[in-house]
């Protein structure tokens, strides 16, 4: 190993250095401020050559090394992690699966454009069921004709909205876990791909992280990375490398935060000395420096293994996981030596402290960094056999009915909804005040994001009035949107509805929103994407415009003036239905012992989760030694 | 003096009856007692299928003796080892020492294990589909495992078509002169008992009667006579009692129906199960039933359970858990394999109302196929008039499940 870049590496770390403080560090406040996406610094990142750093020159790229892309991102977050994290994004996440994994068309189609910059890529594989544990992917990928269908939902991506091409993993064979993920290749623009919520962030606020939607998107099989079940294989590969990059980005946030204290701390006189000479201060520099000294070697080594085609995935893992922690660690300090001065807006250092955190968090947190270093030091846990065991999904509002009503036209299924609310004791003639608080209502007509803009809330207070009900919201509609007082919007962190009907207008059913309704007797969702969470949760659903739907709901509900409601009766909830688990229990002749494949024979090592078919032939009954054979299966 | 019945041509029915025993197992109560049925063959050679009871010893003998006038017995068939037919296995050995014995290997080893002699007799193990012919009399041995003891099996009489059950299709109920199902008003008088011996005897083994069953299903257009070794011989109206055994064996209840079964210290979850019972058939739900399970034996409830589709469960706070007599029927249920019925919950707790969570958490967790419906009622020490809301809540639930069910 080569304990000193080279020449080369320097002078691009110049380059970039200079770039970051020219275009970037003038403008950083007020990015992190406002949450503002600099498209016009990406630009001139391409303009700079380092949008394709180590990618080969015949595809658009700079051909450079890995060391030299790390660099570059340091370079970056030493002055803006957010626009760190969009380079390292690009290169490592969304660049990086097609040039490893793209046959030649795709590389000329996709790869060159990136490498030079033209386009910008991004990386969907985190699902809200789907995080650290990449098998609990729930989007799906169905082949039909030439086409897959992709349906699902992506959430935390970095670039989402921004980007051009997204490298996306979905479900193509499901019940195998992750050995049934593919990878393909979306653009911005197929129909049916939209983006959801933009996340207001505590930190990296100049980079955009998005929650991408897919609805029946039409994906040409020719986008499909790699081969089918290859995906989960294609991720984890790419998330190697991409912790290079966040190490890089950890390692330039060190450093900022770094070079910032010090300055300071050799300007700010104090008991008639600078601060620096102060032990108390000294050691903590000399801590901050060393940590960082052994980050930056940690990062330059798996960059260099990697240019190698060396195994690199455990030192990558170790570089991210330190250089991580430490750029919390020296961020911490460093704001600790501003005192005061650190605490407020405008202060680099305040942003630093803030910008630190997320890369403790994403790319793997850093739990998994020591669980995928452990398994290089140990290996894999002795095998396990067991199949996927039956578990039956909870909804997170409980058992619903689920009834989504497609047939007709909207204002069939409108009538049909009503019906159904009837026959389960809802009386229209009667209504409470639109201001109930939340926690008293029995009835909330409450509105999410999807309602548009502020005059169509006028919608939702006609509805609320026509079905004698309150009015609540989503989180965002109260607190970014303002169309309703804080106090009026549901879910965990908000107020809690215990009433018997909850109509979700617009709403797509985060969990936190979901949990503030668990108590509900009934929930009806109305949403325009039939993917909504919502949907999984209600007793009835329509899928539809809320422009359509609603003024039809509120026509049929409107009984004129409403009597006031008599004390709450909490109305009849679904029943959660009893499934038998998918494989059989066998018992046996010898004794009735039950074998369960959920329980397994402990005292035998059967693990949970093995079949009975799946058992050794030379197993026993473990009550009564009868042989494997004289077992009967349970019809 | 003797007292046998004929079967049919050259077969005796020679148990006996049996009203002095208490408890079945030393566990279940016989108020109408039981009878221990042994069958004897007159053919070329003479064959005894199972023996009875110790207590019953002494008839049977008398029973053979007259029926061989002095011929010797050539054969016993030991289908079933449990001491109730086995036990005077000795006896017949002693008086018959020519007498062979067809039994299972593991009827063997349990014949050994009880202190059985055999030395000086032929002993013949038997498998799946051997034959032994007596005479005219041909007879083929199936096994019955865990139908409900391992070394079971049946054996059918291919001659005559009767078939020697063992266990299976057995029943609670002295005979007292009557020996076939059309000899009684089944329905009426024997199906409640029949009910209560085979959910509580062979309940858990419902998978291995599936077994038995489909093995059986080939030989029943033969089949003439149903001989098992308690209760009535079946010669007729096969189909009923098939249908009783599907549905005991497949864990299905046999009708809608719902049982309410209270534990109550001073009265008052006991009001709160009538109350309910009466606003059920307010609603029109009136095949009900309802249980003290304090004063009712557990035997009941559990075949009683079998039947139905609904069950209520009210019960007391007893040192922070299930009220303990409930919470032995709870584990009955488990022992005995019982499935798919759907449940709904009264709990009562003075301080510290815990018996609806832990009967919950007992159907969900420890059953399966157990449904329990959301609505609950809590009381608090008694039910006040304000909760009548909640009680026709309730009601109205089971309604609506027996209606959906």
């Amino acid at each position: 190993m080569n304990y000193a870049t080279t020449q080369k590496q320097e002078e691009l770390r110049a380059k970039v250095r200079a770039f970051a403080e020219a275009e970037i560090k003038p403008f950083s406040f007020e990015w992190d401020k406002g949450n503002v996406f600099p498209s016009e610094v990406v630009r001139k990142m391409a303009d700079l050559g380092i949008m394709g750093l180590p990618y080969p020159k015949e595809y658009g790229g700079a051909g450079l090394d890995v060391t030299s892309y790390a660099i570059a991102v340091e370079e970056l977050s030493r002055v803006d992690a957010g626009v760190g994290v969009i380079l390292s994004a690009h290169t490592s996440l969304g660049t990086y699966p097609i040039a490893a994994y793209g046959t030649e068309e795709q590389k000329q189609k996709y790869l060159v454009p990136l490498a030079k910059g033209e386009k910008l890529g991004a990386f969907g594989l985190t699902e809200p069921n789907a995080g650290s544990d990449a098998s609990g992917t729930e989007t799906t990928a169905v082949l039909q004709d030439d086409c897959y269908l992709l349906n699902g939902e992506k959430i935390f991506i970095t670039n989402g909205g921004e980007a051009d091409i997204y490298v996306i993993f979905a479900v193509t064979t499901p019940g195998i876990g992750s050995r049934g993920i593919s990878a393909f290749i979306i653009e911005k623009g197929m129909p049916g791909f939209e983006f959801g919520d933009h996340y207001d962030k505590l930190g990296i606020r100049s980079s955009a992280t998005a929650q991408l939607l897919f609805n029946n998107v039409r994906v040409p099989k020719e986008n499909l990375l790699g081969r089918e079940g290859q995906g989960f294989k294609i991720a984890m590969n790419t998330l190697d490398g991409g912790r290079i990059g966040i190490a890089a980005q950890a390692l330039g946030i060190s450093q900022g935060a770094y070079e910032s204290a010090v300055e300071y701390a050799k300007e700010r006189v104090q008991f008639r000395k600078p601060i620096a000479f102060h032990q108390a201060i000294s050691f903590k520099i000399a801590d901050m420096a060393t940590k960082i000294r052994a980050s930056r070697m940690l990062v330059y080594s798996a960059a260099e293994l990697k240019q190698n085609h060396e195994p690199y995935a455990m030192e990558a893992a170790m570089a991210k996981q330190y250089a991580s922690d430490t750029a919390v660690e020296v961020s911490n300090e460093a704001l600790q030596i501003y005192g005061g001065n650190g605490y407020l807006k405008g202060m680099d250092v305040e942003r630093f402290y803030r910008d630190a955190k997320i890369t403790t968090i994403y790319e793997g947190t850093n739990e998994i960094q020591r669980v995928v270093i452990a398994a290089s030091i140990l290996g894999k846990e002795p095998k396990d056999t067991s199949a996927p065991l039956f578990q039956q999904q909870p909804n997170v509002t409980g058992a619903r009915k689920k009834k989504i009503i497609k047939e007709g036209t909207a204002a069939e299924r409108v009538d049909e909804l009503v019906k159904d609310l009837k026959k389960d004791g809802y009386d229209f003639t009667v209504g409470i005040p639109k201001d109930t608080p939340i926690t008293q209502a029995e009835r909330v007509v409450s509105a999410g994001k999807g309602i548009g803009p502020k005059e169509n809330m006028k919608l939702i207070e006609d509805l609320a009035e026509a079905a004698g009900a309150a009015i609540g919201s989503s989180r965002p509609v109260a607190e970014t949107l303002h169309y309703v007082p804080l106090n009026r919007y549901v879910g965990m962190s908000g107020q809690k509805f215990s009433g018997n009907l909850y109509i979700a207008c617009g709403i797509s059913g985060a969990v936190q929103h979901l949990k503030g309704i668990r108590e509900a007797s009934t929930i009806v969702a109305i949403n325009k994407n039939p993917n909504a969470p919502i949907f999984k949760n209600c007793d009835y659903g329509i899928v539809g415009d809320v422009n359509e739907v609603l003024p039809l709901l509120t026509k049929a509900l409107d009984t004129g003036k409403k009597k006031p409601a008599p004390p709450m009766k909490k109305i009849r909830r679904a029943q959660p239905k009893k499934m038998k688990p998918p494989y059989s229990l066998y018992v046996c002749d010898g004794c009735g012992y039950e074998y369960d494949a959920a329980i397994g024979d402990p005292a035998a090592d059967i693990r949970p989760g093995t079949l009975f078919e799946k058992l050794p032939e030379d197993w026993v009954c473990p009550e009564c030694a009868e042989p494997k054979a004289n077992f009967t299966k349970v019809e | 003096m003797h007292c046998v019945r004929q079967v049919t041509d050259n077969l005796w029915w020679v148990g006996a009856n049996d009203h002095r025993t208490h408890l079945f197992e030393n566990i279940h109560p016989i108020p109408k007692g039981v009878s221990y049925n042994a069958y004897l063959l007159k053919d070329r050679q003479n064959v005894l299928f199972d023996t009875v009871d110790w207590s019953a010893c002494r008839q049977m003998l008398e029973n053979i003796e007259y029926l061989l006038a002095g011929a010797k017995l050539d054969a016993l068939v030991v289908n079933h080892l449990e001491p109730d037919h086995a036990a005077s296995l000795q006896e017949v050995l002693l008086r018959y020492p020519e007498c062979r014995i067809y039994c299972t290997e593991k009827g063997f080893m349990l014949m050994h294990q009880f202190g059985f002699q055999t030395e000086g007799h032929e002993t013949i193990e038997v498998k799946e589909g051997d034959t032994a012919c007596f005479g005219d009399h041909t007879v083929t041995f199936v096994q019955a495992q865990m139908v409900h003891w391992p070394e079971a099996m049946v054996t059918f009489d291919t001659t005559n078509g009767v078939l020697f059950s063992a266990d299976a299709f057995g029943s609670f109920i002295a005979l007292d002169g009557k020996l076939f199902n059309d000899e009684v008003n089944y329905d009426r008088d024997w199906i409640d008992e029949s009910r209560r011996y085979l959910t509580n005897i062979v309940g858990k083994y419902g998978p291995h009667i599936q077994k038995l069953l489909k093995k059986a299903a080939p030989l029943l257009p033969q089949i003439k006579y149903i001989c098992p070794l308690h209760g009535l011989v079946w010669r007729s109206n096969f189909d009923y009692l098939l249908d009783k055994y599907q549905h005991w064996s497949i864990y299905e209840p046999e009708e809608k129906a719902v049982m309410i079964c209270y534990a109550s210290m001073y009265g008052n979850t006991e009001a709160a199960a009538q109350a309910l019972a009466a606003k059920l058939a307010e609603l029109g739900v009136t095949n009900t039933v309802v249980y003290d399970v304090s004063n009712t034996h557990v035997s009941y409830l559990i075949s009683e359970t079998f039947r139905v589709s609904h069950i209520v469960l009210a019960s007391v706070t007893y040192n922070l858990g299930i009220y303990p007599v409930m919470h032995n029927y709870l584990m009955d249920m488990k022992a005995l394999n019982l499935q798919n019925r759907t449940f709904a919950i009264i709990e009562n707790g003075s301080w510290a109302c815990k018996s609806g969570d832990l009967m919950q958490d007992f159907l969900n967790n420890e059953l399966k196929g157990m449904t329990v419906l959301n609505e609950r009622l809590s009381l608090a020490s008694s039910m006040k008039e304000e909760q009548a809301n909640e009680l026709t809540a309730l009601a109205e639930a089971i309604k609506a499940s027996l209606d959906e069910s």
